[in-house]
């Protein structure tokens, strides 16, 4: 046979287990008071019966009767029992009708039964008893009905049958509506998964306005496929990007070859057109490589070949590097290292990054210009410092410049991909740097750092 | 004749900006090898079949004689065979990685040199070991020269020689003393320059790429975008070649630079 399918969730399984959990609790419960109120239903009838008992003994046998008598009198809800035998175990006195046999005299008390016999008859009733030989060979047994006790626990045996069923029924039948309720969100929710999954982008998981913890997590995963979007839509803007960038030059390479067919009238003309168009190719190679150098950046785990890299050779080594193309532009270039630092990464990516920074700024400064590299250290960051005085870039384009192939508008005309600082960021990102570039008179690149411990 | 094929989907980006090329003097384009490597026998192990016939093609040209295995296979036992004098090798072939392939013909003491071919995002330490092991490596896309430069760069390694001067026509470097003359004429040469210079002369008459040029004597393998390699042996070629002598420094258009004794 098949469970019905709310009895397969979560949801019912728990309410079916705190449900189970909440009678335990109460089944326990009322057995401790229970107990309680038996244990002190008997020390309360074990105190009066001694108490009696030293009364009736303390007398002489014609008072002990009478006391016996006495005590025995004025019980309307005929619990006291007591009795006075002779040695041969017949009653003197009492409503006790025999002497009990398993009730020996002198020890603790007991619960036995006794029977009772007085005006309205006979009956056999569980007392809590306890018996002591007298002087003159008597026995005098006292006992007390425990009749609280009795009717407590039936009080509670109804209470349990009358309040629990009902509360267990109650709540097996909210934790079915609660899961059948849960199951139809959760179907409805996976249907529009299904959905998205399927390519449709736009759709959203539904929300109730309550604040319930469902809703939240609705709420967030509609964040998240926002952002996913927004990232789908950029990714397409670059493919589009990319397919500008690269038809510029081959419309340039196609056009002089077409030319060059047309027109050629030398082995001379031709070559000219050819080498025109070779040109043209290698730049949109060089886009191609650059790309697939930037993902693979970017995809790369080689945090293992990660090692200590003193920055200030690196910075030094960059200058060397840049220092002649600076002077063949006439822009002044200045390289300080003095605080040298230690950061823990892959020399040779750090270099490239640095490189990328300093050929930018060389490329972007104009004759006369001056172009900073510096190493500075800031507390536990180690900064790596281009700054030249070059057009700048604008404060709402120094996020965009790191996209691939973003190029600001005043630079389209310069040569160069469009891809540097794409690179330098995907660097940093591997390394878990900053990068930063803020405009002042010019423009400030920074690469910030964590130093290594030494 | 100008000539470029590239081989795979880009070539290695020129330079953009060719002011530093100096057209008074320029050579003709690179021809070939000369008489030292003259029939080298060159295994190719290549599995994309047009791939292979454009470096064969080219490699043929230049008068290199090829032989071609197109699975992994094929090619190991060319490998073990050692015939070769160099060998071009795919990283990745169909079932097997080429540097199993190479593994496995050194363990069996075939010592040729290597050159493999790599895609751009496979370049992992192990690729990157091969330089260090005196083989050398190149990603796809490359430009066919750049392949032709370093299977002859792999040729004609540098004799072990332990001689401190280096001598070419004129030309004479101090490795001891750090010094660089031409003729009479003392040559000053800041240390990057001397590097450069000590790096040509050990390779004289060989084509030297500037990518070649920019990870031997830099160390550093990745592409600067602006001509850093022409504007470092602009200024060394002043140095060397001062104006009322004959060039030693040549540039070769679209491929890089020799170093050539005066004829």
């Amino acid at each position: 046979m098949r469970l019905p399918e709310f009895v397969r969730t979560t949801t019912f399984r728990w309410t079916v287990a705190i449900s189970g959990a909440f009678a335990l609790c109460a089944f326990l419960m009322f057995g401790f008071v229970l107990a309680q109120t038996y244990s002190y239903a008997v020390s309360d009838a074990d105190s009066l019966n001694s108490e009696n008992v030293r009364l009736i003994a303390a007398e002489d046998a014609d008072a002990r009767v009478r006391r016996l008598n006495e005590y025995l009198q004025n019980d309307p809800r005929r619990e006291k029992l007591g009795a006075l035998f002779d040695s041969d175990g017949h009653r003197i006195a009492g409503n006790i009708e025999n002497l009990p046999s398993d009730l020996p005299p002198n020890l603790a008390p007991r619960n036995i039964f006794l029977v009772r016999v007085d005006a309205f008859g006979r009956e056999r009733q569980r007392a809590r008893s306890v018996a002591r030989q007298l002087d003159g060979n008597q026995t005098l047994v006292v006992g007390r009905y425990v009749e609280d006790f009795t009717r407590t626990a039936e009080i509670s045996r109804r209470a349990l049958t009358l309040g629990l069923v009902p509360a267990l029924c109650l709540s097996l039948a909210a934790g079915a509506f609660l899961s059948i309720r849960a199951q139809r969100r959760v179907e409805e929710v996976n249907r529009k998964v299904q959905r998205i999954v399927d390519g449709e982008l736009r759709q959203r998981l539904p929300t109730r306005g309550t604040n319930d913890p469902f809703d939240e997590l609705a709420r967030l995963v509609n964040c998240m496929l926002d952002e996913i979007e927004v990232l789908v839509r950029r990714l397409e803007g670059v493919g589009d990007d990319i397919a500008h960038d690269l038809r510029t030059p081959l419309t340039r390479v196609r056009v002089s070859l077409e030319r060059a067919r047309q027109r050629a009238v030398s082995v001379d003309d031709l070559r000219r057109s050819i080498d025109q168009a070779l040109v043209g190719l290698d730049q949109s190679l060089a886009i191609i490589t650059a790309l697939l150098r930037i993902s693979e950046i970017e995809h790369s785990r080689r945090m293992d070949g990660f090692r200590n890299v003193a920055l200030g050779d690196l910075v030094r080594e960059v200058g060397d590097l840049y220092e002649p193309i600076a002077e063949d532009k006439e822009v002044d270039f200045a390289v300080r290292a003095e605080a040298d630092t230690t950061v823990h990464g892959d020399r040779d990516l750090l270099f490239e990054a640095i490189a990328n920074l300093v050929d930018n700024a060389v490329k972007f400064t104009p004759q006369g210009g001056r172009v900073e590299l510096s190493l500075l250290r800031q507390g536990k960051e180690a900064v790596v410092r281009v700054r030249d005085t070059g057009p700048g870039i604008p404060a709402d384009e120094s996020e965009l410049v790191t996209r691939r192939f973003y190029r600001s508008d005043k630079s389209r005309s310069e040569p160069g991909l469009g891809l540097g600082l794409s690179l330098v960021s995907a660097i940093a990102k591997l390394h878990g740097f900053n990068f930063r570039i803020s405009s002042g008179p010019g423009c400030v690149a920074e690469l910030a750092g964590q130093s290594a411990a030494a | 004749m100008v000539h470029e094929t590239v081989i795979g989907l880009t070539g290695a980006p020129e330079p953009l900006d060719q002011s530093e090329a100096e057209p008074g003097r320029q050579t003709e384009p690179y021809a070939g090898p000369d008489e030292g490597s003259l029939m080298s026998r060159v295994l190719l192990i290549e599995d994309d079949a047009e791939t292979a016939r454009e470096i064969m093609a080219e490699l043929v040209d230049r008068g290199f004689e090829v032989d071609w295995a197109a699975t992994g296979i094929e090619g190991l036992d060319k490998a073990r065979a050692g015939e070769a004098d160099v060998m071009i090798v795919d990283r990745l072939l169909p079932g097997v990685d080429g540097l199993t392939i190479i593994e496995v013909a050194r363990q069996e003491r075939v010592c040729k040199p290597v050159l493999v071919l790599s895609a751009l995002g496979a370049v992992d330490d192990r690729v990157r070991g091969l330089r260090a092991g005196g083989d050398d490596y190149l990603t796809k896309p490359f430009a066919i020269q750049e392949l032709i430069a370093r299977i002859e760069a792999l040729l004609r390694r540098p004799s072990e020689n332990r001689d401190t001067v280096l001598r070419v026509g004129p030309l004479e470097l101090d490795l001891l003393s750090r010094t660089a003359e031409r003729g009479d004429r003392t040559i000053d040469l800041l240390p990057r320059e001397f590097r450069l210079l000590e790096y040509m002369m050990r390779r004289k008459d060989q084509m030297l790429t500037r990518a070649m040029l920019f990870e031997e004597v830099w160390n550093y393998k990745f592409e600067p975008q602006s001509n850093l390699v022409d504007v470092h042996m602009g200024r060394l070629r002043r140095k060397v070649d001062a104006t009322n002598e004959q060039p030693m420094i040549h540039s070769v258009r679209r491929e890089g630079f020799i170093l050539r004794a005066p004829a």
